[in-house]
């Protein structure tokens, strides 16, 4: 891989992240809604302490001069306050940012694990039984909502079968010392494995639900490109040099059927990182998109700039890795 | 031995059979929710604090769980009665002085006795300009013309007001008291995070947006007198856990997970009480709901149209079918149980005819076509006070708005739009904090462009009167005038719906929706 290459992507994310800065600064700006009116809600309040408040927040500074200051600030790595939480937004999403991240890790495994393994097998036994099982359950599981399969977990697991908990990422009893936020991993290294058991039992439901109907798209990726590729000459020749039928299918048909795969889950996990709301809502999830739509329905301007605009970061490094992945996969690809 | 160590996790990762592994790893996360614990009370609350400094939120949430880390000089009973809590009492020198006298040996959670030092602190704090680190406090308005705190000796302060405010001491319930010493010690901004009160708990961790997790504080004073049992908790430890949506909220008392929960909406009502595990529990809200209309252009400037829509509006059934049995029904602006009401007022009754009579006196015998604004929370409710309204005449189309977008809209001076679903709550359960924002010529809340200056007056009048009875007098004067005019549809005060263990005792729910947790234990 050229260090030009990697130079130039970094390069791409300044125009790409003053743009999203600007569009959702203006959209905030623009967007009705009084941050004062709804922070003191229905509370007592003269004129004079509406408009210190106003002062408070910057909110008396024109809207040129407002975002003008967001990026002059930003770029020194001052997100501003946040107007409710009344701290630094930096603080506000360095606590949230790793749970998110944690369920979107383990959500992408378990849906690697499922689709991967099935999508091969359908593409193999083309036209079987286990195709056309594997379809309705793709379908199944790409039409379900996300909240419904949440709750219907939760009545099943934790209500009737007491089997599992209904929210949170661990019981109050394990206290987990913060290297990386990400509990799991933080408890694993520090050796801390009963922690780190009752941390899975607690992610385990949330991460199925998300899991799953990314698991059924990546499944019909997976086989559509297994079968794309077990039609090439090279598999043929392979077989025929005698190479068993599981080492044809891993090292020869699977590892270049993944390069849409690995794109499709670079997609989807920059989604799920600011889309997974409401599985965070149903599953008292303590994560990031949660905490960015309550700054959204508060019209809480610098803690929905700073975190939308993580969010862009990490999409654009995971598609900035996925890149990287393909020249793994296929030596071919020169980036 | 709990099922943790039966299942040693180091072992399992040192076995070579990785299949085997998966197997007990399975069993060991479905099986091993943690150890054992000891006594403790849980709840499954719909939002996490903002902050844990008592000044600077303006969120009932966030007062609901500080307040069991900080008491404050008075709280409130279940029955919304004023009482002493950090103070032995507060007493009115004249119309613009207040005395506390505080109770001696009351410890901060450091150790630290709070005097009348730490009380001037937390109220200079409240009231003047960029006391926190720069920032002014956003309660600042909860304690109108308080000009200034003076200690007088070590047990012993005196507020000062600027002008007569009767409700003053309705107001100290939601101020809580903060180390001087501490606050000076770790700086202003550390109070986001950190707790040092006098309340029944002391914080142990707040894992943000996940729980909340508080143990007993062993040299509690005891709380409130008038609150019996005095003493330290009942429990040594309280959770609260933050589970925003609502039916994984009710799930998770269900499962045992959780012994109070909140905001239970009216469709689990049946559920939870059918289960055996737990019951449904309610007070009486302080939030009253109505429908702003217009009057400032036709057709809700005649007074007929807006009495005709009162009449059209049949709320007992409303409240039967839709808030099933959950709410009260109001006559005029306040909650029964506020200060300043009395019954006498006008009573609208459901009566069709009567309706349509009066509709076509104010000469729209064919009708007329409005829109009624609403926001999403409350759609069905609006759809059917809708349907009521057209078969009388009132064709009422409902748009449903997001609230931020749509408080503006009818708040703004010039009111553009016909009638507005909508709310003002009074915490303290005083007309001050509802009657005046609400219906005053021009005040913040005044969302149907009312003005009728002798109201205004007799609210003004009311505002400094230290007279309770002339006080109250003065608030049914005026409310009687609103009931006659009704720049309202009149709707109803809901109730605050919780639902509880049926194993816990020592907590019922109070007018302020708070849950202090400081008498509540589970029984075995």
């Amino acid at each position: 891989m050229r260090l030009g290459f990697i130079v130039e992507r970094l390069l791409q994310l300044i125009p790409v992240l003053i743009g999203i800065s600007l569009v959702v600064f203006l959209m905030m700006a623009l967007t009705p809604g009084d941050p004062v009116e709804i922070m003191l809600g229905d509370q007592l309040a003269t004129a004079e302490q509406k408009e210190s408040l106003r002062r408070d927040m910057g909110l008396d500074l024109p809207v040129a001069e407002r975002f003008a200051r967001f990026v002059k600030n930003a770029l020194g790595g001052d997100f501003g306050r946040s107007f409710f939480h009344r701290r630094p937004v930096a603080e506000v999403i360095a606590e949230r940012l790793p749970a998110t991240i944690e369920l979107t890790i383990v959500a992408m495994l378990i849906a690697l694990a499922v689709a991967i393994p099935l999508g091969v097998l359908a593409a193999v036994r083309r036209g079987s039984l286990i195709d056309k099982a594997a379809t309705v359950i793709s379908l199944v599981g790409v039409s379900m909502p996300g909240f419904w399969l949440g709750i219907m977990l939760i009545l099943l697991f934790a209500v009737h079968l007491g089997w599992m908990p209904v929210s949170g990422r661990i019981d109050y009893a394990f206290e987990v010392p913060r290297i990386t936020g990400m509990i799991l991993f933080d408890s694993l290294v520090q050796g801390r494995y009963a922690a780190f058991l009752n941390a899975l039992h607690h992610i385990l439901m949330p991460a199925v639900t998300l899991g799953l109907a990314m698991a059924a798209l990546l499944m019909r990726v997976t086989r559509t490109s297994m079968i794309e590729v077990l039609q090439q000459d090279y598999i043929v020749f392979a077989e025929a040099k005698g190479l068993s039928r599981a080492r044809v299918l891993v090292r020869h048909a699977l590892k270049n059927a993944l390069i849409p795969t690995v794109t499709v889950a670079a997609l989807e996990t920059g989604y799920l990182l600011g889309g997974n709301t409401i599985v965070e809502m149903v599953f008292g999830w303590p994560g990031l998109a949660r905490v960015i739509v309550e700054g959204i329905y508060s019209r809480d301007y610098p803690l929905v700039q700073a975190g939308v605009l993580v969010i862009a970061v990490i999409y654009v490094t995971v598609n900035f890795a996925a890149d990287v992945l393909y020249t793994l996969l296929n030596p071919r690809v020169k980036l | 031995m709990t099922m943790n160590r039966l299942i040693d996790p180091a072992r399992i990762f040192r076995l070579r059979g990785a299949r085997l592994g998966c197997v007990l790893i399975a069993c060991g996360i479905v099986l091993a929710p943690g150890p054992a614990v000891a006594a403790e009370v849980r709840v499954g609350f719909t939002q996490d604090a903002l902050t844990l400094d008592p000044a600077n939120h303006r969120k009932r949430e966030t007062e609901t769980i500080i307040r069991n880390l900080y008491d404050g000089i008075m709280t409130q009973t279940s029955k919304s009665e004023v009482v002493p809590e950090l103070a032995e009492s507060v007493r009115q020198i004249d119309s613009l002085t207040y005395e506390a006298k505080l109770r001696k040996g009351v410890k901060f959670h450091s150790g630290d006795e709070m005097t009348a030092e730490d009380v001037k602190f937390t109220f200079d704090r409240l009231t003047r300009q960029k006391a926190m680190g720069g920032q002014t406090s956003p309660r600042q308005g909860l304690l109108g013309p308080l000009a200034s705190t003076e200690v007088v000796d070590t047990y012993t302060v005196r507020f000062k007001l600027k002008e007569p405010w009767p409700v003053f001491p309705r107001m100290l319930p939601v101020q809580e008291i903060v180390s001087k010493k501490f606050v000076e010690k770790v700086g202003s901004d550390a109070l986001a995070t950190q707790a040092n009160g006098t309340g029944p708990f002391k914080l142990v961790e707040w894992r943000r947006g996940d729980s909340i997790i508080m143990e007993r504080f062993a040299d509690y004073y005891g709380g409130a007198p008038a609150i019996p049992p005095a003493g330290a908790a009942r429990v040594d430890r309280v959770i609260f856990k933050i589970i925003p949506e609502n039916a994984s909220r009710m799930a998770a008392l269900m499962a045992g997970e959780v012994d109070i929960v909140n905001e239970v909406p009216v469709f689990a009502i049946n559920t939870i009480e059918r289960s055996g595990k737990a019951k449904v529990v309610k007070a009486n809200g302080t939030r009253t709901f109505f429908i702003a209309l217009n009057v400032t252009r036709p057709p809700f400037s005649d007074v007929r149209v807006r009495q005709a829509a009162n009449h059209a509006v049949d709320k007992k059934l409303l409240i039967d079918r839709l808030l099933g049995n959950t709410a009260t029904p109001v006559a005029g602006v306040l909650s029964p149980e506020s200060f300043g009401s009395k019954p006498g007022l006008k009573v609208y009754a459901y009566d069709p005819n009567r309706a349509k009579k009066l509709l076509a006196e104010a000469g729209y015998a064919k009708g007329i076509d409005v829109t009624l604004d609403v926001e999403g929370a409350f759609k069905d409710q609006a759809e059917a006070i809708a349907s009521m309204l057209t078969k009388v005449g009132i064709r009422t189309k409902v748009q449903v708005w997001e609230g931020a977008v749509l408080t503006p809209i009818w708040r703004a001076a010039k009111k553009e739009r016909d009638m507005y679903m909508n709310s003002w709550g009074s915490g303290a359960l005083d007309p001050t904090g509802i009657f005046v924002p609400t219906l005053k010529t021009k005040d913040r809340g005044n969302t149907s462009g009312y003005s009728n200056p002798q109201v205004d007056r007799l609210l003004d009048a009311a505002d400094t009167e230290i007279d309770r009875t002339k006080r109250a007098d003065l608030y049914h004067q005026a409310e009687k005038i609103v009931a006659a005019e009704a720049p309202w549809i009149f709707l109803w005060v809901p109730q605050d719906i919780y639902a509880v263990s049926k194993r816990l005792r020592g907590w019922e729910p109070g007018s302020d929706s708070r849950i202090n947790l400081h008498r509540a234990y589970l029984a075995n």
